[in-house]
């Protein structure tokens, strides 16, 4: 090996620790999401009446965990209850999950024209998102 | 140096297809015979397209039950009673999904490959049943035997 290989191959080598400690910490943190921020919801209490919104707009909604989550645009919402922070809507137009360490399927908690956040249907849990997201509907 | 280069690839390609599913059914062809669920019960398919991480190929459970495995290219099914439902596969971390099956309601579980520390890890996901029967077209049927 030449004077002048060794050095630069001396030269290369911040870089490659560089590399290999962004890889490391790339594969850990992908082990290690945050789980759904989540708080009992209470008890679901059902729906007197039938009712339905349409989500007129495509809704991106960035979770705490660094995933996010997407409602598309003219899907239809049914009303299954309503929790203490807002009224809960279900979809057979879309499949709705929130993800972190684990993956949820969620339904829409609504109040007003704000989504305030996730009903996790398994864990009876409420997702709040922060901050919330206004959303365009038709009722 | 080179043909012990190709040689190694190679061996390597037909170790991963060997690790594929192969000689089952297709969805395409079979999801036209196929018998409804017993009145009662509904679907929930699994399934997984991804070929990473090949000679990765954890147990699938439901609600702790082994009911498959996650073979790359394969799909299989399992009719359940309406109620809450939990997918885990267990690699070098386990990442469960919850969701709720609904009668009227088939579920569509793929099972994705991410980049682990010293392993993959399976993972499952919940997907909308138009864009759950299109990926699965070209996956191959392996049946609830394949489940180690």
């Amino acid at each position: 090996m030449s004077i002048s290989s060794g050095r630069r191959h001396l030269e290369e080598w911040p870089a490659r620790l560089l590399c290999s400690v962004l890889m490391l910490s790339s594969l850990l943190l992908s082990s290690c999401a945050a789980p759904v921020k989540q708080q009992p919801a209470g008890v679901l209490q059902p729906a007197q009446a039938p009712k339905q919104i349409l989500v007129l707009e495509e809704v991106e909604v960035r979770l705490s965990t660094g995933y996010k989550t997407t409602i598309r645009p003219q899907t239809n919402w049914a009303l299954a209850g309503t929790i203490a922070q807002g009224e809960v809507y279900k979809s057979r137009d879309q499949v709705l999950t929130v993800e972190g360490y684990d993956v949820h399927e969620a339904y829409l908690v609504v109040s007003g024209d704000e989504l305030m956040g996730f009903y996790l249907p398994v864990e009876h849990n409420f997702a709040p998102i922060s901050p919330t997201k206004h959303l365009r509907i038709a009722r | 140096m080179k043909s012990l280069v190709q040689r190694l690839a190679s061996l390597s390609l037909i170790a991963l297809l060997a690790a594929c599913a192969t000689g089952g059914p297709k969805y395409k062809e079979m999801s036209q015979s196929l018998t409804t669920p017993q009145p009662g019960t509904e679907r929930i398919w699994f399934y997984r397209t991804s070929v990473l991480g090949a000679a990765v190929q954890p147990a699938v459970k439901l609600n702790g039950e082994v009911v498959g495995s996650a073979v790359p290219g394969g799909f299989f099914y399992v009719d359940r009673a309406p109620g809450d439902y939990t997918v885990t596969t267990a690699t070098e971390l386990e990442k469960k999904l919850t969701f709720t099956l609904e009668q009227g309601q088939p579920r569509y579980v793929r099972l994705d490959i991410s980049m682990g520390l010293f392993v993959g890890h399976v993972y499952a996901v919940l997907v909308d049943e138009e864009k759950a029967k299109k990926e699965m077209d070209s996956t191959t049927y392996i049946g609830k035997t394949a489940a180690k």
